[in-house]
């Protein structure tokens, strides 16, 4: 039983993992009005800032409401590092692994005040901690440029093969890959000891403690982590869009749009972040966007509000919320181990 | 036991005050090894604080816990003390350096570098070293001996303070149950028992990532072990069920399996029958029976009379923080002072 349940996992998996790296062809084939590939990058992008959410807030239980910073951080230490008016000029891949050990180290350096915290004490910092990121980027302007941003900055080039704007699937492909690697590591850690003590202090903090977990340096890690994955993100968005944008672009809208992923997900489950992330993103960046293209050619000129498909994002995101609480509060994918059965 | 004659765990003098509280007085108690002892009392008679004291959640007041003859504390060791000045050192050089970013990077960076032209690093560094050098010094060496003196005291501190948490306590070979069960409930037995081995299993980090073949093997001898105690503690079958849908009496058996998991030499059974019938009870006294034989020594806190007395070598009767008596069932059974708590005699002195 539970073998023929492991194969049927797998199976699953890798149907997964064929239709995502098979589409593309068909998108080919598609009129344009219906292609989504050059729009999947920051959905995909977004699905590792779930990725990164998850561990603090899914795995650990700390409620994070800052993850907008790290991505900041993450964006600018990528272009001050790779972008040609600063003296640096690392390469593509120094550049992203750059931005996620200094995302890691930044997230320590909040963890460490913060270890006594919980709930939502804890919320208020991180809450805080994105607006001071944003203000330092915006005044430091000697180092960030200020509100300018920092462009241009390059794609990644693969075997001579440069990755930019005008090649959308080399984009889909690149960060699809570091996402599946990203997921599957993810995934080793969670079922290993270090996964175990982080579901142990999510569940109860004190016995956690008296069975040999330091709750300070575990959480201490998982901030790490948690900061770094969004740090990478950071980096790879800023090189996808060609500019770090200004700081304003890493507020606490997306910060609340990254817990918005994780909960319609399913707290603590990988796959549920990477699902929460398609389908927010997913509205907001494709079908949202492709409804506007549709109704420009039927309504030009129109000055009504309600036919601006944008202004319809915020009423879907509440109402997707609010149904999501009231009919499935788990999530769409729970984390196996609460499906097992209720006392 | 290497010597006979240190008991594993010895209480001297244990105070602890809770603002004009005092929840327990000048106890002291001890445990040597291989002994199943108990600490009885009324209820609010401070023996759950005892337990706390043990185990680091509280810090007494004064006194000290020992373990096998050496202090539960932590002691100050040359890796502690470098790690703080190390801290403090990375503080102060990043507080000087923060105060100082934008100049800095203008002075270094920016004045430097010519679009597409190659940077020189080392005139870079000079430049910015110079910039520092001519600046007030409140700004430079002010700033960096503050940033150590502040972070080296906070990090001393912060060792301070952790010098006997319920962490270290596990190191030392103390595990322990509780008063109102304290299961990861999302977890599945299997893997409550699993965490209890944290102090015990060393895995690196890499090593996970990678998923070597010393890791796997290591967690199947875990997972052997974990299935073993759940065995051990006749949970055998329940170790896929979520903690939180066990029956009662599996889940304080359970929290047992997790506290025999990390190894120790002595358990804490903070009241274990709370709550049981009379033949969960009678298993319950059997399995204390057979942990002794594991080589495991226990201190129980128990108001069921009956099991204590059955199974104690050694008890401890706590009254309103103090110690009110002390030794074998038979003797502490007919101490006047132990049948006056119990029952409420007016005439005593206390």
């Amino acid at each position: 039983m539970a073998l023929a349940q492991r194969a049927y996992n797998d199976l699953r998996l890798l149907g997964v993992c064929a239709v995502l790296a098979l589409y593309p062809l068909l998108d080919l084939c598609l009129p344009t009005a219906l292609q989504i590939i050059p729009l999947m990058p920051p959905v995909l992008i977004f699905a590792l800032v779930g990725l990164g959410l998850c561990v603090a807030t899914g795995f650990t239980g700390l409620l994070h409401l800052g993850v907008a910073a790290f991505i900041a951080i993450g964006a600018y230490t990528f272009a001050i590092t790779t972008c040609s008016i600063y003296p640096f000029q690392l390469p593509w891949i120094g550049g992203v692994i750059l931005a996620g050990a200094i995302g890691s180290a930044t997230g320590a350096l909040l963890a460490l005040p913060t270890m006594r915290l919980r709930g939502d004490y804890l919320a208020i910092v991180t809450l805080g901690f994105g607006e001071i990121v944003q203000d330092i980027l915006r005044n430091l302007e000697v180092i960030t440029k200020g509100t300018q941003g920092i462009n241009p900055l390059r794609g990644p080039s693969i075997a001579g093969f440069q990755i930019s704007s005008v090649t959308p699937t080399g984009w889909y492909y690149v960060i699809l890959a570091i996402l599946a690697v990203i997921s599957l590591l993810l995934q080793r850690v969670v079922n290993s000891p270090i996964g175990r003590a982080w579901f142990a202090l999510r569940d109860d903090e004190l016995a956690a403690s008296c069975m040999g977990v330091n709750p300070a340096r575990t959480k201490l890690a998982t901030f790490a982590i948690s900061a770094g994955l969004c740090a990478i993100a950071g980096a790879l968005l800023a090189s996808f869009l060609g500019s770090s944008g200004e700081p304003s672009n890493y507020d606490f809208q997306v910060s609340i749009m990254a817990l918005s992923m994780v909960i319609v997900g399913g707290l603590g489950s990988i796959p549920g972040a990477i699902l929460g992330a398609v389908i927010m993103v997913g509205i907001n960046s494709i079908v949202l966007a492709k409804i506007a293209d549709g109704l420009s050619n039927v309504a030009a000129g129109s000055s009504n509000v309600l036919l601006s498909p944008a202004n319809w994002k915020y009423m879907i995101f509440g109402l997707t919320l609010v149904l999501m609480m009231r009919f499935k509060s788990e999530g769409l994918m729970p984390p196996r181990q609460t499906g097992v059965k209720k006392p | 036991m290497s010597a006979g004659d240190i008991p594993l765990l010895s209480l001297h003098n244990i105070t602890v005050r809770f603002g004009g509280l005092v929840a327990a007085h000048n106890v002291s108690l001890s445990v040597s090894g291989k002994q199943i002892a108990a600490v009885i009392g009324p209820n609010g008679a401070g023996k759950t604080t005892v337990f706390n004291c043990v185990t680091g959640i509280y810090a007494p007041n004064a006194g000290t816990v020992s373990v096998q003859g050496r202090d539960i504390q932590e002691a100050l060791t040359w890796h502690v003390l470098c790690k703080s000045l190390t801290t403090g050192l990375l503080c102060g050089t990043a507080l000087m350096l923060s105060v100082n970013a934008q100049s800095l990077w203008d002075a270094a960076i920016n004045q430097l570098y010519v679009y597409e032209q190659p940077f020189d690093w080392l005139a870079s560094i000079k430049a910015g070293a110079a910039y520092l050098h001519n600046q007030e010094y409140p700004l430079t060496w002010g700033l960096l001996v503050s940033g150590f003196l502040f972070a080296t005291a906070g990090s001393l501190t912060m060792w301070q303070r952790t010098r006997h948490t319920p962490y270290t306590a596990v190191r030392r070979k103390i595990s322990r149950t509780f008063q109102n069960i304290r299961l990861f409930r999302s977890m599945t037995a299997l893997d409550n028992v699993l965490l209890g081995m944290h102090s015990i299993s060393k895995t690196h980090p890499l090593a996970t990532l990678l998923r070597t073949k010393r890791f796997r093997q290591q967690e199947e001898r875990e997972r052997q072990a974990a299935l073993e105690l759940l065995d051990f503690v006749g949970l055998e079958g329940c170790a896929d069920s979520l903690a939180s849908s066990l029956p009662y009496g599996s889940q304080r058996r359970l929290e047992i399996a997790r506290a025999l998991a990390s190894k120790p030499l002595l358990i804490l059974l903070d009241e274990p029958a709370a709550g049981m019938n009379p033949s969960e009870m009678g298993e319950l006294t059997n399995l204390i029976a057979r942990i002794r034989e594991r080589g495991v020594a226990v201190l129980l806190i128990e108001h069921h009379m009956k099991l204590v007395m059955g199974i104690s070598e050694h008890i401890t009767v706590l009254e309103y923080g103090e110690k009110i008596a002390e030794g074998a069932p038979d003797v502490v059974k007919r101490d006047p002072k132990v049948i006056a708590a119990y029952l409420g005699d007016t005439h005593d002195d206390h």
